[in-house]
């Protein structure tokens, strides 16, 4: 009994979280990250290769929050349904085992950034033609019990299938179809 | 159960120490404006307001930050980095002179102001390493 204003206090305290050290230094799994992230185009005005990416957004159902062309960069967001059968499986298996209802994740929000920049040429001169694409993605999940997740959606695979698409829409705008 | 009583105590004279609405709109976490001023900012040596600001989105990206918002004519970059916690940054250029640009960054973490001044110091260091320059702190 004697020890539970301690353990009182010592709760109040682990509500503070802090940022966690080295948040703002580039470490080798980010510069990992930026290679997903990034790719380049070449043959390409800066001003088309924009308009190539927001219509790639627009084919997946984002909804443009935000643009400045002047510095290549659009942003995106889209509400999706997070539901998820693995989870849905997982958590009626909790509940026949008396575990009571378990949140699992309701819907979410993803957003996405994306930057268009030139590709400087060997004196440090920006090359009109030449640029780098680099996106990223985000998602909000919402569960059933309100709590959010944040996270930074990292795989390969994704950022992959989404450059493949942005290749075609280039495509199609240098054909002007 | 002696001790119900003086644990209630504490915890209320702990919620009593909470600021009410409007200490919280203008909070400046117990520092001087000029001593925030100084360690969130840093001087450039280059006229180029575009350059500092797309090198600025790319340190950002490349610290994992989806960019939010960005502003040429007011030379401003607000990023968000979610990764089971929500980092808020806004950076803003400004021209200092004829020759040189004065950077500065303000971020949040979660629902905290971020007022360690290695944060920020590390912040400069990946941005100078973008720009190839060097950051000078201001006078």
């Amino acid at each position: 009994m004697k020890k539970l204003p301690i353990l009182l206090v010592a709760f109040l305290f682990t509500g503070c979280v802090t940022i966690p050290p080295n948040t703002f230094v580039v470490t080798p799994e980010l510069l990992q990250q930026r290679r997903f992230e990034t790719r380049r185009y070449d043959t390409i005005k800066e001003a088309d290769l924009i308009t190539a990416s927001a219509n790639v957004l627009q084919d997946l159902g984002f909804n443009l929050e935000n643009s400045e062309t002047k510095l290549g960069v659009l942003t995106a967001s889209k509400q999706r349904d997070a539901t998820d059968g693995g989870e849905v499986a997982a958590a009626i298996i909790v509940a026949l085992l008396g575990g009571g209802a378990m949140a699992i994740s309701k819907d979410q929000t993803i957003r996405v950034s994306l930057v268009v920049r030139p590709v400087n040429d060997s004196n440090g001169k920006a090359m009109t033609d030449s640029h780098f694409v680099r996106v990223s993605f985000q998602r909000l999940v919402r569960r059933t019990d309100n709590s959010v997740l944040a996270q930074t959606l990292r795989e390969p695979q994704l950022y992959q299938d989404f450059y493949e698409r942005v290749s075609k829409s280039v495509f199609l705008e240098a054909q002007k179809i | 159960m002696k001790l119900l009583f003086p644990i209630l105590i504490v915890c209320a004279s702990l919620l009593g120490g909470c600021a009410t609405t409007n200490q919280r709109v203008l909070d400046s976490g117990g520092e001087t404006q000029l001593q925030k001023r100084s360690y969130q900012s840093r001087i450039f040596e280059t006229a180029d307001k575009e350059k500092v600001l797309r090198a600025i989105i790319s340190t950002l990206q490349d610290l994992g930050f989806v960019i939010e918002r960005a502003d040429l004519m007011l030379g401003s970059v607000s990023g968000t980095k979610l990764d089971g916690h929500q980092i808020k940054i806004t950076v803003s250029v400004r021209s200092k002179g004829n020759d040189r640009m004065l950077v500065r960054a303000n971020a949040q973490f979660n629902i905290t102001p971020v007022e360690d001044p290695k944060q920020y110091q590390d912040f400069f260091v990946s941005l100078e390493k973008s720009l190839f320059l060097t950051a000078h702190a201001g006078e």
